[in-house]
């Protein structure tokens, strides 16, 4: 699972070498460790009104009114800027772009390594003036251009405000942190729709997952036992969830993360009831489901066999609809409760040999749509990340050339770490993304493929 | 009148069993010229204030199966006391050769328990000379006593096989002999080919057809064979805590163990308050050993 | 029998000790000797089994109040092989643990012995346990050069240290193997057993239909996910080696025997209807119902009594195994109850003749009489409340992890019946070990 190229051009003579024959130059990302500080430099907010006010002020407010940062509202020359904020929700015209958008190009030569670059703006819909829309949807093509012109680790991404949700709105808050912080290295490129002002903040931005009891299936390895440690970092108590094959392993991740193992199969009719059961019984409340177990059974559809195809859609989708309804009719997933849902890249661009798991996988972003509506009634919301290309055991055995490649083709130039995943999980997971409503969030570091 | 013999200590079984040949020897030149002895000498063997040596015993309750308490199993006893009995047979005067003696059958009565602590005074002397349908026979009898209470009393018959001794007329006709039918089993005895060797060093009966198969052999054995009073002590040791303080340990040897060699043995109660024993070969049923331990009024 | 009068006991009296709960179990699946868990030793298969119970009921760092376990086949190195598991476990170091050995009723007598300490207010947590290898079985250097190396070892002088070398043989140094046969008898356990099946006229095929339901139930409870919450996957075995799920009686009837050849009745015993050396772990979490509910744990079934019997097989008097045909008619004398109060009846399945031998001794008129005291026969156990989740012969016996296995499969069978059909239903728990001992169990749901 070592990426031996991004530690050659890292390194010594090698790192020279790779430079001169401009070959790419991947950056190794930092990442999140609890207690760090947010960010390690100046904080640039660029943008005029009222909406920039308002999250200069956060950034830059004391213990107990923001996050206490080093906030500039001005480029000062020779600084090198940790992160850029350009706040262009009131912008109504395309030509209102240059101001903000050229102040910041002054700065992104010096933007630190692993720096931020993050626009707030609004959605941009059919209800809109044509200069509004013009205008709030170039920032969409702005940032996705700006995010592939980054380098040294840095991220470009967006929070998308829909109508009436107003800045400071908790997941509006909660995905600029998000995406300022370590916790999403590999996450660039992408913009995030907030739907809406639900949600709350945190009181302990190191622990917003304290006193929640989460669920995470297929946790005995990979992702799911890497979404179990980071959902137990955050606070929450862990019910690790996985077929009996994998009880071995599965226990070691309980027991690291001081949860509970359940030996289960996603796929048996009463899995959602006996998950629901095992929640409340040992841990009196259930409020995060991650529907995290999957696999793949890869064949040219040409070639396609009855169980190759049944068996993928019937783990990787039709159980967590099964497991979702039994939640959902119970009445006992209703305080803000989060349903976060493992999608693909390959659900969203497809993928040569991948029809049945692309199949499951657009599903996953279908469900998780109509299922999230479901929810916000009870301040709750389902949502789905779709990784790209991350170094798991089960990349570990594409052939070593496709390999290679396949982690070249994204922003970032390397495949992304099983916790990349796990970080965007737990923030969808978290208090303050109830205002995400249905939404996919991409951990690809800004691949090639598809939007 | 009966004389007396006080030994200085128990004979060493290997310096008996030398004169014991010596004497054998001796006699069968004598029975040739019709000198021979056809009478038991009128004598008794003493040896008083005889004491078990702890390490030995510990030996010999591990080898037997016995738990190591202070208490002298009565085949241990035996050990102790029998080199006197023995001492006395290879007297030139014993109308049987040592050598070649066959141990036929062997009766203990243990009256009340010995301990390691206790000075034993040791009687024997022979008795019973008489014919056997295969040759002759006699016993042997040996007393130990603790004090002036009689504690233990073994008779031991030994066959002298193709001697008949003139004028006691006809051999006496033998019982009916009860064909043996193997029992249920209860155990069985897997004797290491050192078991002979084991048992010679813990009792000092170092008679070499118990040795090895090379010294077996030499007095007309296929193997080395196990000690017939090794095996009696198994099946006492089988019996254990239930043979109670006083009792009665009875054994018929009716054939040779050969080792190494496995005996299938049958140790059980009886339809009162002893047991039973009998060891035999499974694959072909003949017996070894039978016999009996039961309770002794006290 | 004992002259004990009998007392009808129920866990409701409320003068008596309060209950001893069952709240869970685990175990890893038990592997066949030589197999995946060849080169694991006790330490490792108790490790995981007990790091398997952490993981299923959240003890983390969690200090138990004590942890019994224990090993039939043991090396001398691991004289405190609970306690160094516990150490290299997940629970907190500052639980304390002890060994325990009862042969093949180890397991059932770590969980008996912790239960009363429970009821007693000793203790309001426990876990019970145990674990064999036969595939790590201890092998120990002859007793000769044993001696030669203890004498070397107090040897003072080099004169003293040649003489004690110079004792040495060639043949010494061949190692000694563990034997399994019985120490005072000389014949293996299942000699034995043949001939306390020649005894009760155990057929053939009697045994081999008690070996095929033991693997087809073993087999219908995996794939119905029963053991999904009892048994935690090791060194990549999913369920028991030893499960047949393909076996039949035409299979079985094709098996040579093994037992019992030298007896002039026909030998019955074969690899079939006899369990196979095991290795495995199991482990039985215990407690208090303060202890219980603070953990937001469920009371799965309450060990109510036990009963432990031995008899006199060096003399014949009864076969090896059948010290569990005394033991259960005194047990269910003091609590007032017969064979008919039971929904479930567990005997552990040493051989399937075990289990036939006992119950064949239960229906005799004879036996009631003669040797239980009884007007006459014991009582007659309903086939189909027997095993009703297979037994040793599918699953495996690793002799000290047997108990935990039962105790923890009934008691979760306890506690489904009782939630699908009310009532309190009981089991009755009957393990047979070497030198003719038993110890057998009641427990109830909770």
């Amino acid at each position: 699972m070592t990426d031996t190229y991004l530690n050659l051009v890292n390194s010594g003579v090698t790192k020279k070498l790779a430079k001169q024959l401009g070959l790419p130059q991947p950056a190794p990302l930092r990442r999140h460790q609890p207690g760090q500080p947010l960010l390690d430099g100046p904080a640039l907010v660029l943008g005029s009104g009222a909406d920039a006010d308002t999250l200069a002020a956060l950034l830059a407010g004391g213990p107990g009114l923001g996050w206490d940062l080093d906030v500039h509202r001005h480029a000062v020359p020779d600084t090198r800027y940790a992160a850029v904020v350009l706040v262009l929700t009131e912008v109504v015209h395309p030509t209102e772009l240059s101001a903000p958008v050229l102040a910041a190009a002054g700065v992104l030569k010096g933007l630190a390594r692993g720096g931020r670059v993050v626009t707030v703006s609004r959605e941009a819909v059919a209800d809109d003036a044509p200069a509004v829309a013009a205008a709030r949807q170039g920032v969409d093509g702005l940032l996705r251009s700006l995010a592939k012109e980054l380098r040294g680790g840095a991220t470009g991404n967006g929070v998308v405000l829909h109508a009436g949700v107003p800045v400071d709105a908790p997941s509006s808050v909660g995905a600029l942190r998000f995406f300022l912080s370590r916790r999403s290295a590999f996450v660039d490129g992408q913009l995030l729709v907030v739907d809406s002002s639900a949600g709350t903040l945190p009181d302990d931005w190191d622990r917003p997952l304290a006193g929640r009891v989460a669920v995470v299936t297929g946790a005995a390895r990979g992702i799911g036992a890497s979404i179990a440690d980071t959902l137990a970092r955050d606070g929450a108590t862990v019910v690790a969830v996985d077929v009996p094959a994998a009880g071995e392993q599965l226990a070691t991740v309980a027991n690291r993360v001081r949860g509970t193992a359940l030996q289960l199969d996603v796929t048996a009719d009463d899995a959602g009831a006996r998950i629901l059961e095992h929640a409340l019984q040992r841990h009196g409340r259930l409020d995060i489901v991650v529907h995290n177990a999957g696999i793949t059974r890869d064949k040219l559809l040409a070639n396609m066999t009855p169980d190759k195809w049944d068996s993928v859609l019937a783990v990787n989708i039709a159980s967590q609809l099964r497991i979702n309804e039994a939640l959902l009719t119970s009445g006992d997933f209703t305080d803000a409760p989060r349903i976060v849902s493992l999608a693909s890249t390959s659900g969203i661009a497809g993928n040569r040999g991948q029809t049945n798991y692309a199949a499951s996988k657009g599903g996953v972003i279908g469900m998780v749509r109509a299922t999230a509506p479901l929810l916000t009634a009870f301040g709750g919301t389902a949502n789905a990340v779709a990784p790209g290309f991350i170094e798991t055991d089960m990349t570990a055995r594409i052939p070593a050339l496709t390999r290679q490649v396949a982690r070249r083709l994204n922003s970032l130039q390397q495949g992304g770490l099983p916790v990349d995943v796990a970080e965007t999980v737990a923030f969808l997971a978290s208090p303050a993304a109830g205002g995400v409503v249905g939404r996919v969030l991409r951990v690809c570091g800004q691949n090639m493929v598809g939007q | 009148m009966t004389s007396t013999v006080v030994l200085p200590g128990v004979p060493a079984l290997a310096g008996v069993y030398a004169r014991g040949a010596g004497a054998s020897g001796r006699l069968a030149v004598a029975r040739r010229l019709g000198r021979a002895p056809s009478a038991l000498p009128d004598v008794v063997y003493t040896v008083s204030g005889v004491r078990a040596d702890p390490q030995q015993l510990t030996a010999y309750q591990h080898l037997l199966g016995e738990p190591a308490s202070d208490r002298l199993p009565a085949g241990f006893v035996h050990v102790l006391a029998f080199p006197v009995a023995t001492a006395l047979m290879a007297r030139t005067d014993f109308p049987l050769p040592l050598a070649g003696l066959v141990h036929l059958s062997n009766h203990v009565e243990q009256h009340r328990p010995v301990t390691l602590d206790d000075p034993l005074d040791v009687r024997a002397w022979a008795a019973d000379l008489r014919a056997h349908r295969s040759g002759t026979q006699v016993d042997l009898v040996t007393e130990v006593r603790t004090g002036d209470t009689l504690a233990w009393r073994g008779v031991s018959t030994y066959l002298a096989r193709g001697i008949r001794l003139g004028g006691d007329g006809a051999p006496a006709s033998d019982e009916e002999r009860v064909p043996f039918v193997p029992p249920t089993p209860t155990g069985r005895w897997r004797l290491a080919a050192d078991t002979g060797r084991r048992y010679a060093a813990v009792s000092g009966d170092r008679n070499p057809i118990h040795l090895s198969s090379l010294s077996a052999k030499a007095l007309g054995f296929p193997r080395a064979i196990a000690h017939g009073m090794y095996t009696a002590a198994r099946a006492l040791a089988d019996v254990g805590a239930a043979r109670g303080d006083a009792y009665v340990w009875s054994v018929e040897f009716a054939g040779p163990v050969l080792l190494p060699g496995t005996v299938t043995v049958r140790v059980a109660h009886d339809d009162a308050d002893g047991f039973t024993f009998a060891g035999w070969d499974a694959r072909s049923g003949k017996p070894h050993l039978t016999g009996t331990v039961t309770p002794l009024a006290a | 029998m004992a002259a004990s009068t009998p007392k009808s006991r129920t866990t409701a009296d409320p003068a008596g000790p309060r209950r001893a709960l069952v709240l869970g179990g685990n175990r890893i699946p038990f592997a066949r000797a030589g197999g995946k868990y060849a080169h694991a030793s006790n330490q490792d298969m108790l490790t995981a089994a007990l790091d398997g119970l952490v993981a299923r009921y959240g003890l983390q760092g969690e200090r138990i109040g004590q942890v019994a376990a224990g090993a039939v086949l043991k090396h001398s190195r691991d004289f405190n092989l609970t306690r160094e598991s516990v150490l290299g476990s997940a629970l907190s170091p500052e639980t304390p643990a002890y060994d325990l050995q009862e042969a093949c009723a180890t397991g059932l007598e770590t969980v008996v012995a912790l239960t009363n300490k429970i009821r007693l207010g000793q203790l309001e947590s426990a876990i019970a346990g145990g674990v064999d290898s036969t595939s790590d079985a201890p092998i120990a250097v002859s007793d000769r050069l044993r001696r030669v190396l203890l004498d070397l070892s107090h040897a003072k002088t080099p004169q003293q240290k040649l003489a004690a070398v110079a004792r040495l043989r060639p043949k010494d140094l061949a190692p000694a193997a563990p034997r399994t046969d019985e120490p005072r008898t000389g014949l293996s356990m299942g000699e034995h057993q043949a001939l306390t099946t020649a005894q009760w006229g155990i057929t053939r095929e009697a045994q081999d239909e008690i070996a095929l339901l033991s693997h087809q139930r073993l087999a219908a409870a995996y794939d119905a996910g029963f053991f999904d919450d009892l048994v935690t996957p090791f060194r990549g075995l999913v369920r028991d080696a030893n499960l047949r799920t393909d076996t039949s009686m035409e299979k079985l009837a094709t098996l040579k025997p093994t037992f019992g050849l030298t007896l002039d009745t026909p030998a019955t015993m074969t690899a079939g209807n006899s369990t196979p050396l095991t290795d495995g772990a199991s482990t039985v979490l215990l407690g208090s119902d303060e202890w219980a509910a603070a953990h937001d744990l469920t009371p799965l079934a309450a060990v109510v009594d036990a009963e432990a019997g031995a008899v006199d097989f060096v003399h014949g008097v009864d076969g090896l195994l059948m010290a569990p045909a005394f033991a259960v008619p005194r047990l269910l004398a003091r609590n007032g109850l017969t064979l008919d109060d039971f929904a479930y009846v567990e005997i552990h399945e040493a051989f399937a003749s075990t289990v036939l031998t006992t119950l064949a001794a239960w229906e005799s008129e004879e036996f009631g009489r003669d040797r239980l005291g009884l007007p006459g026969a014991f009582g007659k156990v309903d086939r189909s409340r027997l095993n009703v989740h297979g037994s040793s012969l599918a699953a495996g016996h690793p002799f000290a992890a047997t108990g935990g296995r039962i105790v923890a499969t009934i008691s979760k069978e306890l506690h489904r019946r009782k939630a699908a059909e009310g009532g309190t239903p009981r089991a009755l728990v009957s393990v047979c070990a070497a030198g003719g001992l038993g110890l057998t169990a009641i427990l109830e749901a909770a």
